[in-house]
C-alpha cells in the first residue's frame, strides 16, 4: 500500500489534520531555504567549543613557563619575554632549486636552534643544561599551542564571517584529531617540567642501556657517543645528551665517526620510537631497513647520504607507540620493550656482521630523563 | 597532578624503578623530582652494591 501526494492534502475537515499539514509545509520550507545557515550556526558552536579548548590549553602552557621562569629566579618581565619567544618563527628556503635545500635548511634551523638557546640562557643564566632545556621544550610545547590556537581562530572567523559552510565543515572534519594533538601537547607539559622520560625516549634508553658503565664523549652538539665492546664486535653507541631533553645531532655524529674518526662500519643500526597505526599494540618493536629518524629530514638525509656513499647497510628498529604515548610520559608497556629491542640488535650483530666488526648504535630520541 | 582540561584524561602516578645489576633485585618508588634513568641508585638490600635507576614510567591511577 503506497502513500500518496493526495494525503499530505486532507480532504476531510479534521482540524487536526490541518495543523499537522501547517507544520509539515513550515517545516519543509524553512529548511529549504534556512537550512544551510542552521547547519553553520551548528557547526560553528561545536568548532567554538573546541577553539575555547585549545585556547585553555595554550593559555595554561604560557602559565606552566611563567611559573616555571619564576621558580627559577628570573625577575623580569616573564610575560612579554614569553609571547616574544612563542612567536618567534622560520622562513623555509626557497625550493625551486633543490639543490642544496637540506644545508639551507640545516643553516636556518641552527640560527633559530642558538638564537632561542641563547634567549633562554639570558633569562636563567645561572641554571644547568637541564632547566634550560626543560624551558626550551616548554616553550616549544607552547610555541606549537599558539600555532593550533591561531589557525583554527583564524579558519573559524573565516568561515562565521561569509558563513563558508564547506570551509568550516573542513575545519569541523579535522578537529578530533587537532584535539587529539593539542591533547598530546598538553599532556606533555607535566612530564618535560619534571624531567621525566618521555615515550621518544625509548630509542635513547636503549643506546644508554648498552653505554652502562663505559666511557662517554661528546661527538656533536647535545649528542655523546661510547665505544662498547659487545659480542667480540666494537660497537659505537651514540645517543643525545641526557638527563636534559635534547635530540641531539645522530646525522652529524655519524658523519663525524666516518669522515674523521676513519670508521668503516659493517652496519649501522638505528632506534627510534614510530608512531602505530589504530589497532597495533603500544610497545611493538619491528624491524626494517633505512633510516629510522623523524624531524624536519636533515638528520635523515646526512645518514642516508653518508650510508649509501660507503655502502654500510643501514638497518632499522622501531617501537610502536601512539602520538600520546610519543611526548608524554614513558609507559611500562614501552619500557618492556627495551629487552627485546636489545634481543633484535643481538641478532643483526650476529646475523649480520663478523666478530671483530665495528657496527655504528644509534639511539634516536628526546633523551629528557635518561641519563647515560 | 595536572587539571583536566579534556573530558575522560586518565590521572596517573610516575614511578621509578631501581635495579641492581649484580642481583637484579628491583625495587619500585614513587618518582622524586632529579631522578633520571642509568642515575646511581639506593644500596641494594640484597647484596649491597649500588642499584641504578632502570626506568621510569606512569601507572594508571585506580579509584
Amino acid at each position: 500500500m503506497g502513500i500518496g501526494v493526495y494525503q499530505l492534502f486532507p480532504t476531510d475537515n479534521s482540524s487536526i489534520q490541518q495543523i499537522l499539514s501547517l507544520i509539515f509545509y513550515a517545516i519543509f520550507f524553512f529548511y529549504l531555504f534556512f537550512g544551510q545557515q542552521l547547519q553553520v550556526q551548528r557547526i560553528l558552536l561545536s568548532i567554538s567549543g573546541a577553539l575555547n579548548k585549545i585556547k585553555d590549553a595554550h593559555d595554561r602552557s604560557k602559565r606552566e613557563i611563567i611559573d616555571f621562569l619564576q621558580k627559577n629566579g628570573y625577575n623580569g618581565d616573564a610575560v612579554s619575554h614569553v609571547n616574544t619567544l612563542i612567536e618567534y618563527f622560520t622562513i623555509s628556503p626557497v625550493d625551486l632549486d633543490p639543490t642544496g635545500l637540506v644545508k639551507k635548511i640545516e643553516h636556518i634551523l641552527s640560527v633559530r636552534d642558538e638564537r632561542i638557546r641563547s634567549e633562554v640562557r639570558s633569562m636563567l643564566p645561572e641554571k644547568d643544561a637541564l632547566t634550560i632545556s626543560i624551558l626550551e621544550n616548554l616553550l616549544e610545547i607552547s610555541a606549537a599551542l599558539n600555532v593550533y590556537y591561531k589557525v583554527v581562530r583564524h579558519y573559524y572567523l573565516i568561515g562565521k564571517k561569509t558563513s563558508n559552510l564547506y570551509l568550516l565543515m573542513q575545519l569541523q572534519m579535522v578537529l578530533p584529531d587537532l584535539l587529539r594533538e593539542v591533547e598530546a601537547l598538553v599532556s606533555a607539559i607535566e612530564p618535560i617540567k619534571n624531567a621525566q622520560p618521555i615515550g621518544d625516549g625509548i630509542g635513547p634508553m636503549v643506546a644508554g642501556r648498552l653505554l652502562l658503565n663505559n666511557e662517554k664523549k661528546q661527538i656533536a652538539r647535545d649528542t655523546i657517543f661510547g665505544e662498547v665492546n659487545y659480542k667480540n664486535r666494537i660497537l659505537y653507541v651514540i645517543k643525545a645528551e641526557g638527563p636534559a631533553g635534547n635530540v641531539g645531532q645522530p646525522g652529524n655524529a655519524i658523519e663525524y665517526l666516518i669522515n674523521n674518526y676513519g670508521l668503516k662500519p659493517a652496519a649501522i643500526i638505528m632506534i627510534d620510537a614510530a608512531l602505530k597505526l589504530e589497532g597495533e599494540a603500544t610497545g611493538e618493536v619491528a624491524e626494517g631497513a633505512g633510516a629510522a629518524i623523524g624531524g624536519i629530514g636533515v638528520d635523515k638525509y646526512k645518514i642516508e647520504e653518508i650510508a649509501s656513499r660507503n655502502n654500510i647497510p643501514l638497518y632499522a628498529i622501531i617501537i610502536k607507540e601512539s602520538i600520546v604515548e610519543a611526548i608524554t610520559c614513558m609507559t611500562k608497556e614501552i619500557v618492556e620493550a627495551i629487552p627485546k629491542v636489545l634481543n633484535r640488535i643481538d641478532y643483526l650483530l650476529e646475523n649480520r656482521t663478523r666478530e671483530g666488526d665495528s657496527v655504528i648504535v644509534v639511539g634516536v630520541g628526546n633523551s629528557i630523563g635518561v641519563g647515560q | 597532578m595536572a587539571n583536566r582540561l579534556f573530558k575522560g584524561q586518565k590521572q596517573f602516578k610516575v614511578v621509578t624503578i631501581e635495579e641492581c645489576l649484580s642481583c637484579k633485585l628491583k625495587m619500585k618508588r614513587p618518582f622524586k623530582i632529579n631522578d633520571y634513568v642509568y642515575k646511581e641508585g639506593e644500596v641494594c638490600q640484597k647484596c649491597g652494591t649500588k642499584m641504578i635507576i632502570s626506568a621510569i614510567y606512569k601507572e594508571e591511577l585506580k579509584y
